[in-house]
């Protein structure tokens, strides 16, 4: 049986998608949609590209005496 | 005496630490100490006490280190250890509810069909042009703490931190399946914020 898919199941099955999860049959129905949908184009564009600018984004500057201060309070706290 | 050779793997280095070798742990700690802070700063929230977080996961590393077994790999191990001491961290911590992502979700109308035109669904995409850095590292970490608390260790771990679907069911004690359900709902939630972040801001 074919999926049949509209923009708001299609948008359920991104993660499988991406990840190639998705049977066959399925994600061939999912690139069909998408292939014929700017919409669901734009919002697999944005999806996918949300991850990797969060990560960019959250990247945490480390504390210059990162190492010596953790060593440090490890060697008082094991005695 | 040893022959100098390849650097010894974490599960050597383990079991050596475990029968009480100092050098080894420190040996451990050094080598994962970057990774565990980045993981718990992303994890404990705007306010949270990284350091603090970081510092009980290694304490914990060296009290737990006889039970590491290797059944996991020794990484997979210090993620859980890491993982729990921030959400402990958060959890310590009085904080007030954050308002929900639920309204960036994506709308459809009656038939199913994209509610917003392409140019409106692609923005999400545009946020490092169209925000300073500044802005958004800053917008990007009060998003994540919003998530609902059952996805951002999900997320954090699998799109953060890029650990395998199946690495994070591991460390969280969940099917693959469940993992992605999580971390697609964290998607949903996050790239709609991000849309909105970077239309209105700039």
């Amino acid at each position: 049986m074919r999926a049949d898919v509209v923009c708001s199941s299609g948008v359920e099955l991104l993660m499988e998608y991406l990840e190639g999860a998705l049977a066959p049959e399925v994600q061939a129905d999912l690139e069909a949609h998408v292939a014929g949908c700017p919409r669901c184009a734009a919002f697999l564009a944005s999806y996918r590209a949300t991850p990797p600018i969060l990560r960019r984004a959250t990247l945490a500057a480390l504390p210059q005496d990162l190492g010596d201060s953790l060593l440090a309070f490890l060697r008082r706290r094991r005695g | 005496m040893e022959v100098p050779g390849p650097e010894p793997s974490d599960e050597a280095l383990a079991a050596r630490a475990a029968a009480g070798d100092a050098l080894a742990f420190e040996a451990l700690v050094l080598r994962h100490q970057a990774r565990a802070y980045r993981l718990a700063s992303r994890l404990v929230g705007l306010d949270g006490d990284t350091q603090d977080a970081v510092q009980e996961a290694f304490l914990q590393v060296f009290r737990k280190l006889a039970s590491f077994r290797g059944e996991s790999r020794f990484s997979t191990w210090l993620f859980r250890i890491v993982t729990n001491a921030a959400l402990m961290q958060r959890r310590r911590r009085s904080r007030r509810p954050a308002e929900s992502l639920e309204q960036y979700l994506p709308r459809f109308d009656a038939q199913g069909l994209h509610a917003a035109t392409p140019a409106q669904l692609q923005v999400a995409a545009r946020a490092e042009e169209l925000l300073d850095r500044q802005t958004l590292a800053q917008r990007a970490r009060e998003g994540i703490e919003r998530l609902p608390e059952v996805y951002r260790a999900a997320f954090v771990l699998r799109d953060l931190e890029e650990l395998e679907t199946a690495e994070v069911g591991l460390v969280l004690g969940l099917e693959p399946a469940a993992v992605r359900q999580r971390v697609h709902r964290a998607r949903l939630l996050l790239r709609g914020y991000l849309g909105h972040v970077a239309e209105v801001e700039p």
